[in-house]
């Protein structure tokens, strides 16, 4: 009688005992609360794009990242850091993690090009630290000049031929120390450079295409093979699919982003082609800082994405330096 | 041949001569054409869900290039057969070098997952002409007549 009453009291105690240990382990957190977990799900930009979109971190903690896609090939990469970008596969799951050693807003963005709204396909990562110091956000130097980006800066002068910086140090002619400033060639657009050089008084022996020729030499002067490279490499990753590999605006993607291909909000109404670099007029009427400047903000009206949370201070230089090559001969 | 076996075997002349005719349409050596082996260049345009052009074709040792320009997404090609893979985002053509060392016809896929219909992304390599299509037509012709034969006995 005592043994059954004993088995009676166990099934009892199983009963209520399993689902309330189940219950108790839910709560109690888990364990390794140091690092924490993201699972995030991509989608291309017209069915939803990163889910979820807005994270937050603190400086030193390890975010890691469980990645996968629910559509298309995807890639994840974090904007101004070094952290290298992986591809995020359809029924894969890719493991990342990341530490911030730096306090701030950092956007997310995709790798891969994963649909027409591609690049609308970002996210924010919000990194808190105890070192609350913010630093003071600087100013891009178009800001800073006051340009306006959308006006149109063209050129008055154009040259006849392609200005090559090699005849320019042919000449022999030594270029004034005001040109040789990086910081005075990058608030100033070419063609302003061109007419100083023109109306000053040891130009006069040249023509005008040979003045072309000394600003394309002071370009060159101004920037170096490691910066082109890496505008070069910038320039073929993330603007040739619009802007063309050799720069003409005739892209593969410029086709889709016409307004007869798509006259709907996906394409937000953008109807103006992607720039043409070769177009000297445009060109050589624009400063680097407005280059730089349009980089960083885009829009336009053409869809141009804005590249300011994505790139650093050296990677937009870079590629405005890269950008020039389309003008002027380096050799 | 002894002659005792031969009125037994002039009863399955027909089938004998049938049979022989069958083997020869199937095994018989093409007159090939000696062709010296060339530069093959094709530009593949892909976009969803398709390759341009779709069908390449080569003759045997040929070093084929293949320039991979996708047209709107991240799109890829594998070819069966020759193990090669390769892919490409838009505005950064990618090529492929590889010499035609494997007669046959082969499929080639996209290699990337770049949309709903991605499976149904594919293409072909013909190396070499395509005997098997010609060897297969003259064995039905021979099936055809064969029936037709019997049925009018």
């Amino acid at each position: 009688m005592k043994a059954e009453r004993l088995a009676r009291l166990f099934v009892i105690g199983l009963f209520l005992g399993l689902p309330l240990a189940i219950l108790i382990a839910r709560w109690l957190p888990p364990g390794s609360a140091s690092e924490q977990t993201v699972e995030m799900h991509a989608k291309m930009a017209e069915s939803g794009g990163w889910t979820p979109s807005d994270l937050t971190a603190e400086v030193g903690e390890p975010l890691h990242f469980r990645l996968t896609s629910d559509d298309v090939v995807h890639g994840f990469a974090i904007g101004q850091s070094d952290w290298p970008a992986v591809d995020v596969n359809p029924g894969e799951v890719t493991e990342a993690t990341i530490t911030f050693e730096k306090p701030g807003k950092y956007v997310f963005y995709c790798t891969r090009w994963c649909g027409p709204g591609h690049w609308r396909m970002r996210g924010v990562i919000e990194v808190s630290g105890r070192t609350a110091a913010e630093q003071e956000i600087e100013q891009p130097l178009y800001a800073v000049l006051g340009l306006d980006i959308d006006a149109p800066h063209l050129a008055a002068v154009i040259p006849l031929q392609r200005p090559s910086a090699r005849r320019g140090a042919s000449l022999g002619i030594p270029i004034p120390k005001m040109f040789q400033d990086p910081e005075y060639l990058r608030r100033h657009s070419p063609a302003e450079t061109w007419s100083i050089l023109r109306a000053d008084t040891f130009t006069q022996e040249l023509n005008d295409d040979q003045v072309w020729d000394l600003v394309a030499l002071a370009w060159q002067n101004s920037t170096s093979s490691a910066a082109l490279a890496l505008g070069q490499q910038l320039y073929t990753q993330n603007c040739a699919a619009c802007h063309g590999e050799a720069g003409s605006g005739e892209g593969v993607m410029a086709t889709s982003i016409s307004p007869e291909a798509q006259p709907t909000a996906e394409s937000g109404h953008d109807h103006r082609p992607p720039a043409n670099f070769t177009d000297p007029e445009m060109m050589l009427g624009a400063s680097p800082a407005l280059l730089q400047g349009k980089i960083i903000r885009g829009g336009m009206g053409s869809g141009m994405p804005y590249w300011g949370p994505i790139f650093t201070e050296e990677q937009t230089w870079a590629l405005v330096d890269y950008l020039w090559t389309f003008q002027f001969d380096l050799y | 041949m002894s002659p005792h076996i031969l009125p037994h075997l002039n009863k399955y002349r027909a089938w004998i001569v049938l049979a022989l005719t069958g083997l020869l349409i199937a095994l018989a050596p093409l007159p090939s054409r000696i062709t010296t082996p060339t530069e093959r260049h094709f530009r593949v345009e892909a976009r969803s869900f398709e390759y341009h052009p779709a069908v390449l074709r080569a003759n045997l040792g040929d070093r084929v290039t293949i320039e991979l320009v996708p047209m709107d997404v991240v799109h890829g090609i594998y070819i069966d057969g020759y193990d090669l893979e390769l892919h490409a985002d838009p505005g950064q053509t990618e090529e492929l070098i590889f010499i035609a060392d494997r007669p046959g016809t082969f499929r080639f896929r996209c290699s990337v997952t770049c949309g709903a219909l991605h499976p149904f992304m594919i293409g072909k390599l013909q190396v070499g002409p395509n005997s098997l299509l010609w060897r297969g037509a003259g064995l039905a012709t021979l099936a055809a007549l064969a029936g037709a034969w019997k049925l009018r006995r």
